[in-house]
């Protein structure tokens, strides 16, 4: 759990009854606001736990401060701002077999954000992959 | 002798790329792309008024072999779960009844969506020229085949080991008795494959799975864990480790005609029409599942969808699509006051119209009534003092001679059927973003609840013929609809529907609703 802003339940969220309702029908609010966040929804698994363990929140941990990773019962819930990104050859090392972009996707229930896989690595990012940026084959990476 | 264009092209391609002996799938994907495949030329049985461009990506970078395994992986640990584990510890008696009930709705709609889905994205594939995203949309008619049948087995499954089989088995024998499967059609259906190619991708795909699946698939999972259900987490969220293509699909369908003159022209009015075809039931059907079809409840329903569609689906997709011209949706401000009121008004017009039903309702109980106070500021004033009213009298009893219809009527509060959405409204009671207004048209009357469906409906108003239940049973008494119309459980006399959960409370038969004379007619004789 943390207190960032990315978390579960911030901003709006920690929010209830009349002081909910005040900000959710403001009038700012009746527009949609541009974000720069990504969300991914990880099945739990015996894969996805340890990745999130040992990967996300273990050694790479500092590569996104932003990152948030929530227990929602039957699922890791993670939200972060800019991108997240799991390579799936580190992700074999520890787990320990072999672990290709594909078995990974096996527990990726949902993103929110521009999700592909380049050899390896799977990416989610809140650039606009196809129109900001050219998405690549495997050759030119 | 000569030799096909595609012939020389595969032959030119393995000259330059010789047939690889060992390679990982990403490889193999890239190795396809050399095959030049080209179907800019192919005709289409579907149309679009938009320009598809012909070199859209699919961003996962499948091939076959690697959608065969991944899926077969799925498949393994889904039922090998379900029927090992959940089944030996009696997962499905362990579901709280209201929950129990809740999983009529959502599995067995969610498994006409899917079906639909099928055939849309067969369509999509027809439509589209490039190889890559037919390659996407091809994995998707796929997937849509397997979620199906997965919905299907879970109401297999909560009928074969499960409480209550009744409305789990054979719900779709009783779709045209009430309102709700109707409008469930309209979105699930209609939506998904009637008109333009790209605006059925638009409805499916950047709104419906990328914005509606969120809270209907995952957030779903939360309740049903809450409530004590093992087999909606295993089977829904295995579903979405699919749904995460189909998003990306509606996304490059709109990368695909981001630079058509088309797009500048109408892809704002397709993106607000759908938003609001999808959420119209989404949002209060949704919301009555969740918050009235639990015990334990997860957070108010107006949390989860601010989070997953406003802040996530309107500011992650379409706030970052602003500078392509995508605009927040017209339709949006009163799309967040139904969040907010429309499941509550749905909930007190599905209570009422309970015996056209296939599922059992319950009324809030004292700690709920707080609950929602608490969470919806003004509830009680509003709702609450029905409930208590109509509980005082004896609702849930069939020696009460009393349903909650009667109420209405008494109060001179009727109820209309919006033409465009199918969805119930009675304006004198809503609080959500529903008014009545009125069309002549070839003879017939027709009502809206709200600016968005009755703008779709003097466009196009040939697409929206559908009878609704008080006309297609005018001057017909309810049980005698509810026997032939298959709303009867296996003794032939029980309603599936019931006005509570309780297993030691009376249920109500044909014979009691006969005792009541209801006589369906239609309110729009009276405007």
């Amino acid at each position: 759990m943390s207190n960032n802003a990315n978390s579960y339940g911030a901003g709006i969220m920690a929010k209830t009854g009349k002081e909910f309702a005040d900000e959710y029908f403001a009038e700012e609010n009746q527009v949609v606001h541009e974000s720069n966040d990504v969300v991914l929804v990880l099945k739990k698994s015996d894969e996805m736990n340890i990745i999130v363990d040992e990967i996300l929140l273990g050694d790479r941990k500092d590569d996104n401060p932003t990152l948030v990773i929530e227990d929602r019962a039957g699922y890791w819930w993670l939200k972060a701002t800019g991108k997240i990104e799991v390579d799936c050859e580190e992700a074999a090392e520890i787990l320990g077999k072999e672990f290709s972009v594909y078995d990974f996707l096996v527990d990726v229930s949902s993103t929110i954000g521009r999700a592909y896989t380049l050899g390896e690595t799977f990416t989610i990012t809140s650039e606009l992959m196809g129109l900001d940026r050219k998405l690549e084959n495997l050759d030119a990476a | 002798m000569a030799i096909s264009a595609a012939t020389k092209a595969a032959t030119d391609a393995l000259a330059v790329n010789r047939a690889p002996t060992s390679v990982n799938a990403q490889e193999v994907h890239r190795w396809l792309q050399s095959f030049t495949w080209d179907f800019d030329k192919n005709r289409t049985k579907y149309p679009t008024k938009y320009k598809m461009a012909n070199d859209t990506k699919e961003q996962f970078k499948l091939i076959a072999k690697e959608y065969a395994r991944m899926e077969s992986v799925k498949d393994e640990r889904q039922f090998g779960s379900l029927q090992d584990v959940l089944t030996r510890v009696d997962a499905g008696n362990k579901v709280h009844p209201k929950w129990n009930e809740t999983m009529k709705i959502i599995s067995n709609f969610l498994e006409v969506g899917e079906y639909n889905a099928i055939a849309a994205t067969g369509m999509l594939w027809d439509s589209a020229t490039s190889p890559e995203q037919k390659n996407g949309y091809l994995a998707q008619t796929l997937d849509e085949i397997r979620h199906t049948n997965q919905c299907g087995y879970v109401n297999y499954y909560f009928t074969k080991h499960g409480q209550d089989a009744a409305g789990h088995n054979d719900a779709r024998r009783t779709r045209t008795i009430g309102p709700l499967w109707k409008g469930m059609k309209r979105v699930f259906s209609d939506g998904f494959i009637s008109g333009d190619a790209v605006e059925c991708s638009i409805n499916l795909q950047l709104v419906g799975e990328a914005c509606f699946t969120n809270p209907l698939i995952v957030a779903v999972t939360e309740w049903a864990a809450a409530n004590g259900d093992e087999i909606t987490p295993t089977v829904f969220l295995s579903i979405e480790t699919d749904e995460l293509r189909h998003m990306a699909n509606g996304y490059q369908t709109v990368v695909s005609i981001a630079n058509d003159e088309a797009a500048s022209k109408y892809l704002n009015t397709d993106l607000n029409n759908a938003f609001w075809t999808q959420q119209k039931y989404f949002t209060p059907v949704l919301g009555m599942a969740f918050e009235y079809g639990s015990h334990f409840k997860v957070e108010p329903w107006v949390k989860t969808w601010n989070r997953w569609v406003y802040e996530d689906w309107g500011g992650i997709w379409i706030g970052r699509l602003g500078k392509y011209g995508v605009e927040s949706p017209a339709s949006l401000r009163d799309a967040k006051k139904d969040a907010y009121w429309a499941h509550h008004d749905l909930f007190l017009l599905a209570y009422a119209l309970w015996p056209t039903g296939f599922f059992r309702l319950t009324l809030p109980t004292k700690e709920e009534m707080d609950w929602f106070e608490e969470n919806y500021p003004g509830w009680y004033d509003h709702y609450g003092v029905i409930y208590e009213e109509w509980r005082a009298r004896g609702c849930e009893d069939p020696n009460s001679g009393f349903i909650p219809l009667m109420w209405f009527i008494e109060n001179n509060h009727p109820i209309y059927i919006d033409r465009v959405s199918q969805v119930p409204f009675c304006p004198s009671l809503c609080k959500g973003a529903s008014t009545l207004r009125v069309h002549e048209y070839n003879g017939k009357k027709n009502t809206f609840s709200d600016d968005w469906g009755e703008r779709m409906w003097l466009s196009e108003p040939e697409r929206y013929e559908c009878q609704n239940m008080f006309e297609q049973y005018a001057g017909r008494e309810l049980s005698e609809v509810i026997a032939e119309l298959h709303g009867v459980r296996s003794d032939g006399k029980t309603l599936i529907a019931q006005p509570h959960t309780d297993k030691d409370g009376k249920m109500w038969t044909l014979d009691d609703i006969k005792a009541l004379n209801c006589v369906f007619s239609d309110p729009v004789d009276a405007l």
